[in-house]
């Protein structure tokens, strides 16, 4: 009988499969050494290209023959000038690339050779690459290489920012779990509509916008971190101005503290030192010996006398000038600090829409006090509304949520000491006191916002649970004279910076080794009190 | 030319509807020698789709014929449109080339029906496919899907507050609502997911206290707002209010599992109508050597043992003889007295089908729609209604076909018309006005009986397949075949997947000689090693 269905068996299919293999795989060695010999024959011919295009049509992701490619191209462009057939030789090598895609649309090399060709030919078609790109992105909404592809092809052709917003937008609400679409989301928002009268990064109307958005997205979905993350983003869009905090002058050092890390050339061009209203030349040195720090000491050679006028003058980035005027706190020693204030500053609407949020977090709690994205979410609604007047209570939600997520407990606890020295910090500051103690309860896991701290002289550290990596951060303590850190959680002394103490005090510290300790005590010329 | 016709089958199949076919393709799939009958001239039956002149036949047929109306009675045919299109007015050039204005709406007539008759595919059983339901994966398993098209349903609506909604079913579709607020969002979600996660086989589950209430109270309990029980309850569940809590968790759960395979929804629409789904089981059935024989009414069927007590059944048909071992027969085709015992009074089905000129609802792009009305009058039943467009092949472009389905309760038109004139303007007015409602220019009202309750037959080797239910998927079609095919065929696999053209070899494409000799060498190598 013929023509009657017959269907291969399994066996059968495999023992086909398998021969077909050890053919191709005949067929790929054969290939692969033509390549290589013609190559080293300098044989850079359409022969070539034609056979690294059949082997990467079937695996795309061979590095090396993209390269012999891109040396074919190079090769004959210099030897041909003719325009319309580098232009189709261009065109076929797109194709290539888009029929290597197609097989694997996350392979880095095809990628990288469309981004070199458009770049290396005279005739790009942007219009055309836009157009792959959502085609691709409409397959896979979430592949990061696409994603990263056309924010290059968008970077030459420059399309109106407002269609690639409004092109985030929609991916999103295809499908909100994606971090690539909320990161490119970002960047646009703070390109299409920045605040500039009031110098904020994002416009009320867009800003609210926005944190409603990712509210929707975070309520819909809480254990997607994209969500999240862009949350995060937004409610840290807020004007910031570096300010300098404390100018400390003693008659050993000369140091001025910035609220975060400034470069040298920044001291040195916008920082300037007055001692009687007559300008100190110096050379500023950063504390750690980089080029961006927080802390900065004056070198100079003028004489610290008693009774002196001292005060200092800087400019912002926004180059607007600030004086602080130093009072003398004790003979020979002048300090001189800003107001400072840690609290984020949103305009009156932001202000609004996040307590309005705020309240749906609320509500949202008292149906299911134990979710943990609600809880920290309110906490940190609390911390960004009013930090000083919801303090308490965000402590004791931080507190709960280390019970609740265990796994995340240092984060927690991090988040403890700094909202808690934030906190402190605005009132030791209006004190004339040379010592440093937290008047808190929980205890300290590590050393936030410390060079704030660097004109005291005693510091008291005493009964926390610092461990022994916040001992390089002690670098910012210039002005230290004692210095206790008994009873924390240090185990090692390994990272104990240069500092000029006259008595340090690691009592209670019980998993240092007395080999250290000994070790240490010999190379150090303070008084160390230890057990 | 009926002497063409063998005599002698292991399987005679009568009626072409959803059963009849799926048990047709599974014993011709494992070989069985199968006949398949019907008395009409085309496939499917009470399944059947009809084009507009078909359609118009079948009326003419039901009302003309008092032995049809034992299954579909009650019929009541309307036009709100003119017989003849008035002449149209000469365009001026100027007007035609202006593209800014919209063209005016086609005033449709009913010459313009009967003349475009063959772009209608008008279901007498329109259903749905659950993207992960029974039926699909059955498409998929036998391989019988690559017969069929389908389209995704875009969009489920429900009637909340006198109006149409959209219902959030999926995670996009929660994200991007503004129809409820973000605590909303999360309570839904939480609900959903906790449905997701409810196993039956396990004791100690969510439910388990809730086995005597109903679903409605069940919500309530858990604090959902009225109008997320109403989205969860009508639209999800497809249920009323007194639906039992387990029965709109099994709903529920089946809905929410069929998301995220093909669309937004769960929902499938076979292109061309539903009608084409029995055809798809029938070409199965020829591929692997069924018979068909439409127009072939049977006369008597009758049972004779023949030696060793093998019992065979007698088919008389158009004066033929026809032996089978196995007689499958649709209810409707089946004589009273095969039937024991007589199928309880059962509640029938109102249906209706309308022709309109637009959507119920407008969206951007052409929708595919699944409504779900609550009842209107307490008491009354849930209706559910699909509407769809051009694209899905039912009918010319600028119209939408509508069907209804409902339980009986009165006849067809007095159960479903109330509902009708909620979404559709049926004035018969002005078809150019722009208006809310698009405007009905076409109704169908009909009862059909349900025949959908499992029957015994009362001969042994006759199987009785049940006819259409009022349920919104396939799944007790498919059910009921597969049990029907484990009778006929104790222990066989149930349509096993059909090959592919390339995985079929014809017995002239094998190679012979010299390949042959070759294996016999390995096998004699293999022996040798194993001595």
């Amino acid at each position: 009988m013929h023509g009657r269905v017959k269907v291969r068996t399994t066996e059968e299919e495999k023992l086909r499969k398998e021969k077909e293999r050890q053919e191709k795989l005949k067929v790929f060695k054969n290939v692969m050494q033509t390549i290589h010999h013609k190559r080293q024959q300098h044989e850079y011919d359409k022969e070539l290209l034609e056979l690294t295009g059949k082997v990467l049509a079937s695996n795309p992701d061979i590095y090396t023959l993209w390269n012999i490619r891109r040396e074919i191209l190079e090769q004959i462009r210099k030897n041909n000038c003719d325009e319309e057939q580098l232009s189709k030789l261009f065109n076929d090598e797109l194709n290539v690339t888009e029929y290597c895609l197609k097989i694997n649309p996350k392979s880095y090399c095809a990628w990288h050779q469309r981004e070199w060709v458009l770049t290396t030919r005279s005739d790009p078609d942007w219009k055309k690459e836009l157009d792959l790109c959502n085609k691709y992105l409409k397959l896979d909404e979430r592949n990061f290489h696409t994603w990263d592809y056309r924010r290059f092809v968008v970077s030459q052709c420059k399309p109106p920012l407002q269609d690639e917003f409004d092109f985030t937008t929609e991916k999103l609400l295809d499908n909100f779990s994606n971090y690539s679409a909320w990161h490119y989301r970002s960047k646009m928002l703070l390109q299409l509509y920045p605040d500039v009268e009031g110098g904020r990064p994002i416009q009320d109307k867009h800003h609210k916008h926005e944190l409603k958005l990712v509210q929707n997205a975070a309520f819909t979905d809480p254990d997607d971190t994209s969500a999240w993350f862009y949350q995060r983003w937004l409610l840290g869009a807020v004007k910031t101005v570096t300010s300098l905090v404390v100018c400390t002058v003693t008659q050993i050092k000369t140091t001025v503290a910035f609220s975060k890390q400034v470069s040298h050339n920044y001291v040195q061009s916008k920082t300037r030192l007055f001692f009687d209203n007559v300008a100190i030349n110096g050379d500023w040195i950063s504390c750690n010996g980089n080029d961006h720090d927080c802390l900065w000491i004056l070198k100079h050679n003028v004489t610290i006398n008693d009774d002196i006028d001292v005060k200092v003058e800087y400019k912002d980035e926004y180059e607007e000038s600030h004086v602080i005027k130093c009072l003398k706190y004790k003979p020979f020693t002048y300090i001189g600090k800003s107001d400072i204030c840690f609290q984020n500053k949103y305009s009156q609407p932001v202000i609004e829409e996040l307590n309005e949020q705020l309240e749906a977090c609320r509500q949202l709690l008292l149906l299911e006090p134990d979710n943990k994205w609600t809880l920290l979410t309110t906490t940190v609604f609390l911390h960004c509304i009013n930090a000083k007047l919801y303090h308490k209570e965000a402590m004791v939600n931080l507190q709960i949520l280390k019970n609740l997520d265990e796994q995340r407990a240092g984060y927690y606890n991090d988040l403890i000491s700094k909202w808690n020295i934030e906190n402190q910090l605005p009132l030791d500051y209006e004190h004339k006191n040379l010592v440093f103690r937290p008047t808190f309860s929980d205890k300290l896991t590590s050393l936030p916002h410390l060079q704030y701290y660097n004109f005291c002289e005693i510091i008291d550290l005493s009964d926390q649970y610092l461990s022994s990596n916040i001992l390089p951060s002690l670098k910012y303590l210039q002005h230290c004279k004692i210095l206790i850190l008994r009873n924390n959680k240090l185990h090692t002394l390994k990272g104990f910076p240069n500092i000029e103490l006259e008595k340090l005090d690691i009592q209670g510290n019980e998993d240092i080794s007395a080999e250290e300790l000994e070790n240490f005590t010999k190379n150090h010329n303070f008084i160390i009190m230890f057990n | 030319m009926d002497d063409d016709l063998p005599t002698d089958f292991q399987v005679i199949v009568v009626g072409t509807g959803m059963v009849e076919s799926i048990v047709a393709a599974a014993c011709s799939r494992i070989h069985k020698n199968v006949l398949h009958l019907d008395s009409s001239d085309h496939y499917g039956g009470l399944w059947a789709s009809y084009n507009f002149d078909g359609l118009q036949k079948f009326i003419k047929e039901v009302t003309s014929d008092p032995k049809k109306q034992v299954q579909v009675y009650n019929l009541i045919e309307q036009w709100y449109i003119e017989k003849e299109s008035p002449p149209e007015e000469e365009k001026k050039e100027g007007e035609a080339e202006d593209g800014k204005t919209e063209p005016p709406k086609k005033i449709w007539s009913q010459a313009n029906f009967a003349s475009e008759y063959r772009k209608f595919n008008i279901d007498m059983t329109p259903k749905l496919l659950f993207s992960r339901g029974p039926l699909v994966e059955l498409l998929i398993s036998s391989n019988i899907a690559r017969y069929a098209e389908f389209r995704c349903v875009t969009r489920v609506l429900t009637w909340l507050n006198d109006r149409l909604m959209p219902v959030p079913c999926s995670r996009a579709d929660v994200f991007a609502t503004e129809a409820v607020s973000i605590v909303e969002k999360r309570m839904l979600m939480k609900m959903l997911t906790s449905i997701v996660g409810y196993n039956e086989e396990e004791m100690d589950n969510e439910f388990k206290d809730w086995n005597d209430k109903t679903f409605k109270e069940y919500l309530t309990h858990k604090g959902l707002t009225p109008n997320l029980i109403h989205y969860v309850l009508f639209a999800i569940a497809g249920g009323t209010e007194d639906m039992p809590c387990l029965d709109g968790v099994k709903e529920c759960k089946k809905f929410l599992m069929s998301l995220g395979r093909y669309g937004n929804t769960p929902f499938l629409w076979p292109m061309y109508g539903s009608g084409e789904l029995p055809q798809c089981f029938c070409r199965l059935c020829a591929v692997f050597g069924g018979v068909y024989c439409l127009n072939r009414p049977i006369d008597t069927v009758a049972t004779k043992t023949v030696d060793e007590g093998k019992t065979v059944v007698v088919i008389e048909s158009k004066s033929k003889t026809l032996n089978c071992d196995h007689l499958v027969i649709g209810i409707n085709e089946c004589p009273k007295d095969l039937v024991s015992p007589e199928p309880a009074e059962t509640c029938d089905i109102s249906k209706a089908v309308f022709i309109t000129n637009g959507t119920i609802m407008k969206s951007e792009k052409e929708p595919l729609t699944l409504l779900r009305f609550p009842p209107l009058i307490e008491g009354g039943g849930a209706v559910t209604v699909l509407e769809v467009g051009p694209a899905t092949g039912s009918c010319p472009k600028g119209l939408f076909v509508v069907y209804f389905i409902t339980n009986k309760v009165t006849d067809a038109e007095t159960d479903l018309k109330p509902y009708a004139e909620k979404i559709f303007d049926m004035s018969g007015g002005d078809q150019t006005v722009e208006s809310e409602k698009p405007k009905c220019l076409w109704s169908l009202f009909y009862n059909v009986k349900d025949t959908s309750a499992a029957v015994e037959s009362a001969v042994p080797c006759v199987h009785v397949c049940s006819g259409p239910d009022a349920g919104l998927d396939f799944d007790r079609a498919v059910h009921q075949a597969e049990q029907i095919f484990k009778k006929i065929c104790p222990g066989e696999e149930f349509l096993p997947r059909a090959p592919d053209p390339e995985e079929i070899v014809f017995e002239d494409d094998v190679t012979h000689g010299p390949e042959f000799e070759r294996e016999q060498e390995d096998e004699a190598d293999g022996d040798t090693s194993k001595e």
